[in-house]
């Protein structure tokens, strides 16, 4: 998909407003800073588009993204302002298991995510 | 890891309005020697020494490089045999904005608005502070552009006001530095003023209900 | 025909009542959970038997129940999305008979303010008033605008109204009548453009006596 023609300005709002404390919530107080050599997108269209790819399609060690709230809130955010975009199917009644089931937070989803912050950060600054 | 190895260095980096960053370390821990610098900006081609280092006690101790824009910056730092530490951070993520310049004031009635104009980048806050001579604290109002109206105020009173520039955290992250405050500036009656006299006052509150 | 049902549990077509209900939000009123309040706007409506039901912009889950109060219904949950509309339906046994699409963020209603307080600052021949609001330690809907009104207590209908964004306003004394029993009150409207919503219930009055003697100020 290319995300050329999506509505950027209300996309960052979604991410300012609430995408943006859920992906602080599952960082849990650790700083993107500290997992090195984050990703570089030059524009907001480049920026969505990884954005998309690390949060919905699975990576050695981090299989999970998609179920978390942040995914869920960038899914509907991505339906919503980018046209035709048909959003990635989350079968979102079983999302999001109990702790105890849902694999434990690893160290390399922390460090996909720590890319998605920064992504998102980029994004924000410029559109 | 690296974690640890720039806790030692004291490694503090500073972007000073995407014009300079300013790298800076302490070597006292590596036995005074003279670390060296390599650095390769997104936008660089290939990676270079660094060519304008800080000195301490004659041993380097930081470098100046000059910034062009919002880009990530990959450096290591060396001593002569080994591989210090490596980093690569977006440099926007330790930005320290210029301070507000040419401050405008204008009064309608109890209201004052505060221009100044807006630096180059987005997702800023401008803070406006204000007190009157009666007040003990400095009152703050913020705004996304450099035009903020403050209202409630006497027009009679003569009043302070400095400003500042700060990054919203969900754009640039936890780790910016808010700008310097502008000079202070004094104002009564819809006039620029040299100064309020500071009146030391004993404060006669008194709390009615 | 007569509303209601038959025996058997067939429905007869209830008859039109106008079952339009309004609904309002508060985020993070109880820690991270949210509520969601709906009533039925003609107070008249026999709502025995009617649930609400609220679906998509959930987290995980595709719908939820409302809890009932009397006439009030209403869900507290952490499972709004807050992106994204939602589709509120009111059922009598299971079958739909009016639905409305709403958005959780446009229908905000803030905690109202509280802590109001006056001081008289003799030498500034002003008062200063100040409140709280729980929102300052909010995630969610951290911009509020305030409305702060007041009146003197014998005039019935003259309130005065000042709006601002911050929680401290002073008021000059030359502007108030000396010798006189004030009364003050403060609200607050959610002032972000992505939360809006609705003014929040007034804070509690607090009441002031101006001073008798005007004095100048000190320039």
């Amino acid at each position: 998909y290319n995300f050329t023609d999506c509505d950027f300005e209300k996309i960052r709002k979604k991410y300012q407003e609430v995408i943006y404390q859920a992906l602080e919530k599952y960082m849990n107080g650790i700083k993107s800073t500290e997992f090195n050599n984050p990703i570089y997108c030059e524009d907001p269209p480049d920026c969505l588009t990884k954005i998309e790819r690390i949060t919905f399609y699975p990576t050695h060690g981090c299989t999970s993204l998609a179920k978390e709230i942040f995914a869920v809130g960038t899914n509907a955010a991505l339906t919503l302002q980018c046209p035709g975009y048909s959003g990635m199917q989350i079968n979102n009644t079983q999302a999001k298991k109990k702790r105890k089931k849902r694999e434990v937070t690893t160290n390399k989803c922390r460090k996909q995510v720590a890319y998605l912050i920064e992504l998102w950060r980029r994004f924000s600054r410029i559109s | 890891g690296d974690w640890a190895l720039e806790g030692a260095l004291q490694l503090q980096i500073i972007n000073f309005n995407f014009e300079v960053v300013q790298v800076t370390w302490n070597a006292s821990k590596f036995s005074g020697t003279n670390l060296t610098f390599l650095y390769k900006l997104s936008s660089d081609k290939t990676s270079s020494q660094c060519s304008n280092y800080i000195f301490q006690q004659s041993h380097t101790a930081g470098c100046l490089l000059e910034a062009k824009k919002d880009e990530i910056l990959c450096f290591s730092i060396k001593n002569e045999t080994h591989l210090l530490l490596t980093k690569c951070q977006w440099i926007s993520a330790y930005l320290k904005p210029s301070s507000p310049k040419d401050l405008n004031f204008q009064w309608h009635q109890e209201a004052i608005t505060v221009t100044c104009s807006d630096l180059p980048y987005k997702r800023l806050l401008y803070e406006i502070q204000y007190k009157s001579m009666f007040d003990t604290e400095w009152q703050s109002k913020e705004g996304e552009t450099c035009n903020v109206t403050t209202d409630g105020l006497d027009a009679e009173k003569c009043y302070f006001f400095r400003a500042r520039v700060k990054t919203m955290e969900s754009s640039y992250g936890p780790d910016t530095y808010p700008s310097d405050w502008s000079e202070v500036t004094h104002q009564q009656r819809g006039e620029l003023r040299d100064s309020c006299q500071e009146r030391k006052l004993f404060p006669k509150f008194i709390l009615i209900s | 025909g007569e509303s209601g049902y038959a025996q058997n549990g067939e429905f007869e077509d209830a008859e039109l009542d106008d079952y339009s209900f309004s609904c309002y939000s508060q985020l993070e009123v109880d820690g991270t959970q949210h509520l969601l309040t709906c009533a039925f706007d003609d107070p008249d409506v026999n709502s025995t038997n009617l649930e609400f039901e609220i679906c998509g912009a959930l987290l995980n889950v595709k719908c939820l129940t409302f809890d009932k109060l009397q006439e009030m219904y209403f869900i507290k949950t952490k499972k709004f999305l807050l992106i994204g509309d939602s589709e509120i339906h009111v059922k009598l046994g299971g079958k739909n008979i009016t639905s409305k699409k709403l958005n959780i963020v446009e229908i905000v209603k803030p905690e109202a303010p509280f802590d109001i307080r006056v001081i008289y600052r003799k030498g500034a021949n002003d008062f200063l008033v100040t409140f709280n609001t729980s929102h300052s330690q909010k995630k969610y809907v951290k911009e509020l605008m305030h409305e702060v009104a007041y009146r003197q207590e014998k005039n019935e209908n003259d309130w005065m109204h000042v709006n601002l964004s911050s929680t401290k306003l002073t008021l000059l004394q030359r502007k108030l009548q000396p010798d006189a029993m004030y009364e003050i009150k403060v609200r607050s409207i959610p002032n972000a453009n992505y939360f809006q919503g609705f003014w929040s219930e007034w804070s509690p009055t607090f009441h002031f006596r101006t001073p008798e003697i005007t004095g100048r100020m000190d320039p």
